[in-house]
């Protein structure tokens, strides 16, 4: 049973049918079988964050999960926030407005973070926006550029989605 | 940093994984949400032969309420719970528990019956199964059986399981009336495994005395330490805070010997234990009167 | 004849500039927030091996024999190398100070826990780690020397026995007359401080793919490298390869701060490739190996410290003496930190003499790298923590006995006892601005208030310099015997009248290709999208250091206006001649090539560029015809060190005055940080939004600094925190998010006016949350000496004291 096992998975919405080692991290086969390299290894140890993907629309660290887990799944990484065309997701366009990212290595994890905390909450507070985000770990930023980034991508989805603006949260 | 070979098992019952831990006993390893095994395996700090994934037994997710209490299934995540209604408005220490693990991406794939299993002196869902008398069912080969959860943690990462047995779920009762309750530590960071915690529940009388007290400490042995001498300095008591700092003083006696780390001495854990039973204490009293 | 230099923002050929000076967005971005970025672990080339290294257990052991057999014969292993292979075929590593420096891979006996013992090329990270635990070593471990103190003791063991003794260097400088100044004192303070190690931890760790060509005999190298032309010096000197057989190619990375780079990394892989045929061999560091053996700590330190003080709080005098625990060997050229103090040894301040007293230890701790700040963060903290100590003694508050010793707006240039000039500033003006942002007055009150109800709440005030545009000369002191430091870039006009700059060193986080599109794009009179910047290697890049010592936002500037001067008057030339003029009568100006006073007389530069490339007939004779120019730019006025290492070293002297507030539990020990403020001068900001950004990112890793990073060792030399569940990183609950002024004194040596401001915050927060830890503790009586600032450590400090009392 070390051998090759099958799954199948949804990445991005494109169904997916492998083979992989039982001890293959998830993060490991996105990367390396996918070559969906917007996912991004910082520790593997489960501390940093900067794997953040969405399985079944939840923020989960790659780095904690065997691919073997993932089969049945729906994950969705960074390559899947934007449109194919290379048009930036309202958060990434807030990112680069807000000036939320340096060098940019942890940020595929924020923004899969924020994406799960604004599908949740469209109006987030402060503290909603600090328990979404404190287990991603940022180097360069010092998360002040970060938390505006959020709070612009929460204003710029709820102006995009009419159906969402009226939602407001305690 | 990479996982060493291990074989792979995804029953779909907990009979089939039973099954399973009785073919492959002292290799096996139970994979639940992973999320404490997962850097241990990656570090090659544990080498199982066959991880036994849970993650497929549909039967071991749910929360339900029954006899008066909650029912929650093993492979329940402690999102699952913090996302409850039901728990946020009847079983507010476990929700409030709940918000201090880790953070929401732990939470997300983290499971109950794994924190407990797990059985880390440090974390917060053992010390309040022991606070609140939470009953742990676990099934094994020759059935299933109950277990308090003050039986159950035995030393450090130890449980009362048998090797081939699963934990399947905990029974949380409700808190009695007029009580209040407290889940108070010291950790370096937000999400942090805290140095020192302490879970304290009291009921106030009508008399307005204390007239029931937990005081469950973790981080400070090997595994959540019930204080019953600082409990019987409480009961009976009117609430003061010389009383909770009375009560406080008393906690080091079923202290003996704390882990002593980078983060906090044994000296200084003990120490920490004092402050926050009297902390926690005054917290919870405040919340039985519908103060705070 | 040719235009004049540009060198500030009204020398730029435009009527009003459009970019620079204003927060645009940064053209790195798109790509970083899609994940399209090619970090080097994203690269695959074809045949490509996995490296894992085999790390020593041991802090200090013999190496007695390596068995290698088993591990060879696992199936996906190509290639096993060991210290016996590195000996035979390999240099020591280049270090500093010199010869402190070891093979790649351990030979005869290791030096600290982690350091590479042996390495393994096979098909993937995984096997490659599968192999490792197949690999035999037979140690006779050493008695490990982890501490200074014992490593100063006669008959202690020594990291290397043949030179003798464990003091890698020792100096004492002098500037000045300082005993005078002690002795003529109205009072002397002296403490003794102890820094912790702590360091870089870029969320991408170091990363490196190798490939040996065995035909021609050279090296090609991608990875995650800071300053790839220095990577390729030392990998020829490893490897003992001609520097024309090196190419070093940098990719863009996660982060630096410092430490990216990893020789060892080089050396290994390097020797795997070679072993494997030329395979390209591809190691990424994981954490583990990062927090033990990468190049990430820094700065473990032992002050004692004496300042000479006058009764009405004039400083007179400052001695330092500094013991650096530097680990294992030189590899990391840590020394640097140790000798950049001197860059603005008396801080803000117009103290007039000084003494550095300098010890470096080896010890069998993992080796030292460069950090963020080089060194002044923690002789900022110590300085400042005296001036607070001088205050109470002289009953001063702390911002106002500051404030009598600044060096005035009207005294710059002016020149610090340790050699360095300070090219602008106005100190005074910057803690006004702070202490009136934070309501300085209230918050005293509000502290009073908190003090009433037994709260511990205090506050800092503390101003420093970053000294920014590193030069090699603030290093004699340690060896490094260069001035200047160059930076080149190449600007092109293309067909279609768009620039193609290409430059020396590749993407790190700071928004510096941003920075050249600005620049470029007022000056041409474009748009910033016309602009792509072209990061080049080693063996194609003019001479260039790339980013690091705040340095890099200034000289490429002075490298691009160079280059896009010469390439103006390249133009005009041929302009000059299409439209039947001399050069003289004409200018460049908003994009279009003019003739003086003539409205309409214009060309495009687009026009220009295609006759240059497609109608040599028409070019005047003597104009070589690429529309391009070349410039390297170094730091003028720079000068060699005199024997006490005195140098006009730091180009630009940027300052910051930060006000904090905290509470200390005193019984828990922990700290919060409840206000912050700052206010800061780094002359003329070319994006305010990327200055923002280093100085809000650097305070985080400055709180981490003063509240929770360290590297903890046992008394064995193990390293007890080698995961982010020890070694604490800052999360966003953890950072103040602090409110700013800038205040804009221009650098009359730069170009445009701009300082160096890279290294940020990081000199000034430890030192301002410290300041107020000790201002909160002050009625318990306890004043902690030490960071990290533990919950654990100020808790004990203070029950210590109760036990006193």
């Amino acid at each position: 049973m070390t051998a090759p096992r099958p799954i199948r998975l949804t990445v991005n919405g494109v169904s997916y049918e492998a083979a992989v080692e039982p001890r293959t991290t998830l993060v490991d086969f996105l990367r390396q079988d996918l070559g969906l390299t917007g996912t991004h290894v910082g520790c593997e140890q489960g501390a940093c964050g900067a794997c953040t993907i969405l399985l079944n629309g939840q923020a989960v660290r790659s780095c904690l999960m065997l691919a073997v887990q993932a089969d049945g799944a729906e994950v969705m990484t960074v390559e899947g926030l934007g449109g194919r065309d290379g048009a930036l997701h309202p958060l990434q366009q807030a990112f680069m407005e807000e000036h939320g990212l340096q060098c940019g290595f942890c940020t595929p994890g924020f923004l899969m973070s924020a994406y799960e905390l604004l599908q949740q909450h469209p109006q987030p507070s402060d503290d909603e926006i600090k328990e979404a985000l404190g287990g991603n770990l940022c180097r360069c930023t010092g998360y002040m550029a970060i938390m505006k980034s959020v709070r612009v991508a929460a204003t710029k989805l709820r102006a995009a989605s009419p159906a969402a603006a009226g939602t407001v949260e305690k | 940093m990479k996982p060493p070979r291990f074989e792979y098992a995804a029953p779909t019952t907990v009979a089939e994984a039973v099954l399973l831990l009785q073919e492959h006993e002292s290799e096996a390893k139970i994979l639940a949400g992973g999320q404490s095994l997962m850097p241990l395996l990656n570090m090659r700090l544990t080498r199982p032969g066959l991880l036994i994934d849970l993650g497929k037994v549909a039967e071991l997710k749910y929360i339900r309420e029954s006899d008066g209490g909650l029912a929650i299934g093993a492979m329940t995540t402690k999102r699952t719970v913090e996302d409850s209604a039901m728990v946020k408005s009847r079983y507010p220490l476990l929700h409030a528990a709940t918000l201090l693990i880790g953070h929401a991406q732990i939470r997300n794939r983290g499971t109950v019956g794994g924190s407990l299993a797990h059985a880390d002196p440090a974390a917060e869902y053992p010390a309040l199964a022991v606070a609140v008398d939470a009953q742990l069912r676990a099934v094994g080969p020759k059935g299933e059986r109950t277990m308090a959860a003050a039986e159950f943690y035995v030393s450090y990462l130890t449980t009362a399981l048998e090797p081939t047995e699963i934990l399947t779920e905990v029974r949380v009762p409700a808190l009695a009336k007029d009580t209040g309750w407290s889940c108070a530590e010291v950790a370096r960071r937000h999400g942090d495994f805290a140095m020192t915690g302490a879970v304290v529940t009291v009921q106030l009388g009508s008399d307005g005395r204390c007239a029931q007290s937990r005081i469950v400490l973790f981080g400070v042995g090997p595994t959540p330490l019930r204080a019953q001498a600082a409990e019987q300095v409480v009961i009976g008591q009117t609430p003061s805070e010389q009383l909770w700092a009375q009560a406080g003083q008393r906690v080091s006696e079923v202290i003996e010997e704390p882990l002593s780390d980078v983060h906090a001495s044994a000296e200084y854990r003990r120490y920490l234990a004092q402050v926050l039973t009297r902390r926690a204490l005054a917290e919870a009293a405040a919340r039985a009167r519908g103060a705070a | 004849m040719a235009a004049e230099m540009t060198k500030t923002l009204s020398d730029l050929p435009v009527s009003a500039t459009r970019f620079i000076g204003r927060a645009v967005n940064r053209v790195e971005d798109p790509q970083l927030l899609t994940g399209r970025t090619e970090f080097i672990d994203n690269v695959v080339l074809p045949g490509m091996l996995h490296c894992a290294i085999l790390r020593s257990p041991y802090a200090h052991a013999r190496i007695k024999s390596i068995d290698v057999r088993a591990a060879e014969q696992l199936p996906g292993v190509v290639a096993v190398v060991t210290g016996e292979e590195a000996r035979r075929t390999t240099q020591v590593m280049a270090s500093l100070p010199p010869e402190w420096g070891t093979y790649c891979l351990a030979a005869d006996k290791a030096r600290f826990v982690g350091e590479p013992v042996a390495a393994v090329a096979a098909s993937s990270r995984y096997v490659a780690e599968d192999a490792l635990e197949l690999i035999n070593v037979e140690y006779e471990p050493l008695t490990a020397v982890v501490e200074p103190t014992q490593a100063l003791e006669p008959g202690s063991p020594l990291v290397f026995e043949e030179r003798g003794t464990n003091v890698m260097l020792q100096r004492v400088l002098t500037w000045g007359e300082v005993d005078q100044a002690f002795r003529e004192a109205d009072q002397v303070f002296t403490e003794q401080f102890r820094w912790h190690r702590l360091g870089a931890n870029p969320m991408e760790t170091c990363g490196i793919i190798s490939q040996w060509d065995p035909v021609e005999g050279s090296l090609t190298c991608r990875g995650s490298f800071q300053a790839p032309g220095h990577m390729a010096l030392g990998a020829a000197g490893m490897l003992g390869l001609p520097l024309h057989r090196v190419r070093m190619i940098g990719h863009p990375h996660g982060g630096s701060f410092g430490g990216k780079g990893g020789a060892r990394g080089v050396g290994i892989t390097a020797l795997l490739s070679r072993k494997s045929g030329g395979r390209p061999v591809k190691w990424i560091e994981d954490r583990m190996e990062y927090l033990v053996a990468g190049g990430s700590q820094s700065w473990d330190r032992f002050y004692e410290v004496s300042l000479a003080v006058k009764k009405n709080g004039t400083v007179t005098g400052l001695k330092v003496q500094l013991v650096d625990n530097m680990g294992a060997t030189g590899e990391g050229f840590a020394a640097f930190s140790t000798a950049k103090p001197l860059a603005s040894f008396t801080g803000c301040y117009t103290i007039a003499s000084a003494q550095y007293d300098l010890r470096l230890v080896a010890t069998n701790k993992s080796p030292q790298s460069p950090y963020r700040g080089m060194g002044p963060p923690p002789h900022n903290w110590v300085l400042e923590q005296m001036m607070d100590i001088a205050a109470r003694g002289v009953g001063l508050d702390p911002a106002e006995i500051r404030r009598r010793n600044f060096i005035a707006p009207e005294q710059f240039p002016y020149t610090i006892p340790s050699g360095n000039e300070y090219d602008s500033g106005n100190y005074e003006a910057a803690l006004n601005k702070v202490l009136e942002m934070s309501a300085y007055q209230r918050l005293r009150q509000e502290q009073a208030a908190a003090r009433q109800q037994g709260r511990c709440v205090g506050i800092g005030v503390v101003s420093t310099i970053e000294p920014g545009v590193f030069d090699w000369n603030a290093y004699a002191i340690v060896g490094m015997p260069m001035t200047g430091v160059p930076e080149g870039v190449t600007v092109s006009i293309n067909l279609f009248g768009k620039i193609i700059v290409r430059v020396g060193f590749p993407l790190e986080g700071q928004g510096q290709y941003t920075i050249a599109s600005q620049v470029l794009a007022d000056y041409f009179g474009m748009e910033m999208s016309d602009i792509v910047v072209v990061p080049q290697d080693t063996l194609s890049a003019p001479p260039a250091f790339g980013p690091g010592g705040s340095r890099l936002g200034v000289a490429l500037t002075g490298a691009i206006l160079g280059a896009a001067d010469q390439l103006r008057d390249k133009l005009i030339k041929v302009a000059a001649r299409l439209m039947q003029t001399e050069p003289a009568n004409m200018e460049l100006m908003d994009g279009k090539l003019q003739i003086k006073g003539v409205p309409g007389a214009e060309m495009p530069l687009a026009q220009v560029a295609v006759v240059m490339l497609t109608r040599s007939d028409l070019l005047p004779p003597d104009i070589d015809p690429r529309p391009e120019a070349t410039y390297v730019w170094t730091a003028p006025g720079r000068t060699q060190p005199d024997e006490q290492g005195r140098a006009k070293s730091y180009l630009t002297a940027a300052n910051a005055c930060h006000v904090v507030m905290v509470e200390v539990d005193a019984e828990t020990g922990k700290v919060e940080i409840l206000k912050y403020y700052i206010a800061d001068d780094c002359g003329t900001r070319l994006n305010p939004a990327t200055v923002e950004g280093q100085t809000q990112g650097s305070l985080a890793q400055g709180v981490g600094a003063a509240l929770l990073e360290e590297y903890v060792y046992d008394d064995d030399g193990q390293l007890l925190t080698s995961t982010f569940m020890d070694y604490l990183l800052p999360t966003i609950y953890d950072v103040p998010m602090a409110e700013k002024a800038a205040l804009v004194t221009p650098s009359p040596f730069t170009p445009l006016g701009a300082k160096g401001v890279g290294e940020g915050a990081m000199h000034t927060t430890p030192a301002a949350i410290m300041c107020a830890i000790n201002d909160a503790l002050l009625p318990l009586g306890v004043r902690a000496h030490e960071v990290p600032a533990t919950p654990n450590r100020l808790w004990k400090l203070i029950q210590e004291q109760k036990r006193k009392t």
